[in-house]
């Protein structure tokens, strides 16, 4: 490998390249991108769980069997609505939560990590939690709704309540997300802006919707983008919970693929219909990146 | 002033108290029996700690424990070994593949599990990967790899360029540059990055579900288990849970001053 000692970084070659990058690049080559081709290859394919045969090529039959079942539309529909119901609750708490914080007060960093805390506890542990909470006779919270009347008394076997909690469940865990980087943009503006808004005798709801929201417009955009890219891998809080049902009540995109493959062992249609789940991935992905490469969010 | 104060401090109490619930009731349901937790509803707390024996007795949990340990930092070790090399080629070399490599990686960190959990699993089974704890490793390098390169960019890139060129003058080669001075400078990111996939890997449930057998299978599985098929057993399910949340809480608390940058470079998920 060439070096030569006072050539500008730039005109160095290809040497470094291999030397740095070369080697994560094939190892991201093995674990991510060559099993993404494979599995548009087995999109192609009547391949099933169990190797019964050697798979022939069925071109887009699989796709087309995707699209015209009825299933498959319901658990988008119900992705759809977990998105639309959860992410904008978050947001909204998770602001109002920033705006709470802004100004100190005694105890506000102690308070502020224990909010983090949802954010990181494990997915499973989290959907499990709730489930046990949500037992009837002895969950807390069951016990709680029902003290007060409120709900059915088996919420988990209820086909409506189940999604409620699902989504319950994930707005309680990501509130705090939002708010941690809602917060972390609201502290970072630069106070004048706030301050010169006071002195013009502003009030403080013109201030949020105003100064504050446009503001921050950036960091929100990104914080829904995280989110929303991260809702469409949702997956072991809902298994552990309701394993997509009662009656596939909760049975979101993620879960309805894996149903496919490891229940049906339908591992080629499995894989059609998760080809669509990464496309609609790989696009907002795109855009966020896009985004913060133009330098538009941190 | 004094009172919005308090008013404040009230508020942000009681939103934190709530917050918090579902945490305690798995912390104190840990501490009771699995019958009591049946029979005698939410509020009976009789501190024991039989759960925790039950589940340190059972050896399929202590097999667990001990292959998620192995899979998280063996991931993390990979991750961050090539990751960190990487991360810094890109930033301190300009080839014109640059931009579309960081874009490429960026975008890989945000792939839906599920769509790699079926090619994994037949891949796998091909090639004797399966139910193995090096399969798992491999399948959780997936998103921790682009992770850690996401992460440790920034790191490398505020590093003033004077660092370099004072190596070059006297004489470090490309790679003692990186392991000798950069590294050490980007010591703060490396941790940091080593943590979070650490804590992505140990928080993982999917592969494992799909790729694990009785041999490999993590804890998050085990603790699922514990749900069994007649009488869901909450007591060594909290239990388990519990010792599943102590490294997750440690490390929330320790490192809490880079979350939001750990948060921000690329989602978290099971």
């Amino acid at each position: 490998m060439s070096f030569s000692r006072n050539t500008a970084i730039k005109k160095r070659g290809l040497g470094p390249l291999f030397l740095f990058v070369f080697p994560a690049l094939v190892v991201i080559f093995a674990v991510s991108i060559y099993p993404v081709i494979f599995s548009l290859y087995l999109s192609f394919t009547d391949r099933t769980l169990l190797y019964l045969r050697a798979p022939r090529f069925v071109g887009f039959s699989n796709y087309s069997n995707v699209v015209s079942d009825k299933l498959f539309w319901h658990s988008l529909k119900l992705q759809l609505s977990f998105m639309v119901f959860a992410i904008p609750l978050e947001l909204f708490i998770g602001f109002l939560g920033a705006l709470l914080f802004l100004k100190d007060f005694p105890l506000c960093r102690l308070l502020r990590s224990l909010l983090m805390l949802p954010v990181f506890i494990l997915p499973v542990v989290s959907g499990l939690t709730w489930r046990l909470m949500l037992q009837p006779g002895y969950g807390l919270l069951a016990s709680f709704f029902n003290s007060v009347s409120l709900g059915p008394k088996a919420w988990l076997a209820d086909t409506k309540y189940a999604f409620v909690t699902v989504v319950l469940q994930d707005v309680w865990r990501m509130w705090p997300f939002m708010f941690m980087i809602i917060y972390a943009g609201l502290s970072s503006l630069p106070s004048e802006y706030l301050e010169a808004a006071q002195i013009d005798g502003a009030k403080f709801w013109q201030r949020v919707f105003h100064i504050i929201v446009p503001l921050l417009r950036p960091v929100m955009t990104m914080a829904v983008l995280l989110r929303m890219i991260d809702a469409l891998r949702i997956f072991s809080e809902v298994y552990v919970m309701t394993y997509g049902g009662p009656a596939n009540a909760t049975l979101l995109l993620p879960l309805y693929i894996h149903k496919q493959a490891f229940e049906f062992g339908k591992v080629a249609y499995a894989s059609a219909a998760s080809v669509f789940l990464l496309a609609v991935s790989l696009a907002l992905s795109f855009y966020l990146v896009r985004a913060s490469f133009r330098g538009e969010v941190s | 002033m004094k009172k919005a104060k308090s008013l404040r401090l009230i508020l942000c109490l009681i939103l934190v108290a709530v917050e918090l619930v579902p945490i305690g009731v798995v912390i104190t349901n840990s501490f009771k029996r699995d019958i009591d937790i049946w029979a005698r509803g939410p509020l009976y707390l009789k501190p024991t700690l039989k759960s925790y024996r039950a589940v340190f007795e059972n050896s399929d949990f202590r097999l667990a424990l001990k292959n998620s340990l192995i899979v998280a930092t063996s991931s993390m070790v990979v991750s961050v070994f090539f990751g960190s090399m990487a991360s810094f080629g890109l930033v301190r070399f300009n080839f014109r593949l640059n931009a579309f490599l960081i874009f490429l990686i960026l975008m890989l960190r945000m792939v839906p599990q599920i769509t790699l959990a079926l090619p994994f699993y037949i891949l796998f089974r091909n090639l004797g990967l399966k139910d193995t704890v090096m399969g798992l490793t491999v399948a959780h390098t997936s998103f921790n790899l682009p992770y850690v390169i996401a992460l440790l960019l920034p790191f490398f890139a505020s590093i003033p360029k004077e660092y370099e060129e004072a190596a070059r003058v006297d004489g470090c080669r490309p790679f003692s540059i990186y392991w000798r001075i950069f590294f050490p400078l980007a010591a703060p990111g490396v941790v940091v990055a080593a943590v979070f996939a650490f804590l992505m890997s140990w928080n993982e449930f999917l592969y494992a579900l799909v790729l694990s057998g009785p041999r490999s299978k993590t804890a998050p599985i085990v603790v699922n288990a514990f749900l069994g098929q007649y009488a869901p057993l909450w007591g060594q399910l909290s239990a388990g849970a519990t010792i599943m949340l102590i490294p997750v809480f440690a490390i929330t608390l320790g490192f809490q001053k880079y979350i939001v940058k750990g948060l921000s470079s690329g989602g978290l998920k099971g």
